[in-house]
């Protein structure tokens, strides 16, 4: 009986909640996660000379080897 | 049951330990801890949890549950609230009710990743050395065309996306 209650009352008289660290920064962790992420990794995969052995196939203009 | 056997004296009634300790002041029983007596949780497979939330009622509260104890239609719906409120902690919307941590755990993890690269950015400039000439864009070139000239891996390889008429890949 008490819990049916609380489909007329409890809407009305909803306890109000602290929001908690994850309501209160949790947008702004994620994106400054995200924004460290893609701006180290972007630079280390492209900007340090890391070989990554694409395929030729498609990007390399062949060029004479017979000396 | 021990403790009501030995005081007798005090009556057939069945006493709680604490009673029992208060009538006798040493009882050779332990006063029971709040931790071993049965607890109140919030769990949405437990609807009815063995003790009410609050146990130590206010005055205002005191006379709420004698309320109680007349017709049921006489209760305001605030009234009804803090009776529920009494006895219970959270209600299943409360107690169903997601978070925002997914956010700060993925975050979290993003940013120590972004770390991590920062070590790889270490690595490549300070302990590894030359990449092997063999991969500067002159010999790639060259070692491509000698591939193909050699009609190297011809079925599904390289050489066969090489249009040899054309002079040019396959698109």
């Amino acid at each position: 009986l008490a819990r049916s209650v609380q489909h007329t009352a409890v809407r009305q008289a909803h306890r109000k909640y602290e929001p908690d660290f994850h309501d209160k920064y949790g947008n702004l962790v994620l994106l400054g996660g995200a924004a460290v992420f893609s701006v180290v990794w972007g630079y280390a995969l492209t900007q340090i000379g890391i070989e990554w052995g694409f395929s030729p196939v498609g990007r390399v203009t062949p060029k004479e080897w017979r000396e | 049951m021990l403790a009501s056997r030995a005081f007798s004296l005090v009556g057939k009634r069945a006493l709680s330990t604490s009673i029992c300790l208060r009538a006798h002041g040493h009882a050779g029983v332990v006063k029971a801890e709040d931790f071993s007596l049965p607890a109140y949780v919030d769990r949405r497979d437990l609807p009815l949890p063995e003790v009410a939330f609050v146990k130590d009622l206010s005055a205002q509260q005191k006379a709420l549950k004698e309320k109680e104890k007349a017709s049921w239609t006489a209760l305001s719906v605030d009234e009804k609230v803090e009776l529920y409120r009494i006895k219970f902690n959270e209600t299943y919307a409360e107690m169903n009710k997601g978070t925002n941590e997914w956010k700060t755990v993925l975050g979290g993890v993003l940013f120590f990743l972004g770390l991590t690269g920062l070590i790889l950015i270490w690595q490549k400039r300070f302990m590894y050395g030359p990449v092997p000439h063999t991969f500067s864009d002159e010999w790639v070139a060259a070692q491509t065309k000698r591939m193909l000239d050699m009609r190297m891996n011809p079925v599904e390889g390289i050489s066969s996306q090489w249009d040899y008429e054309k002079n040019e890949w396959k698109k």
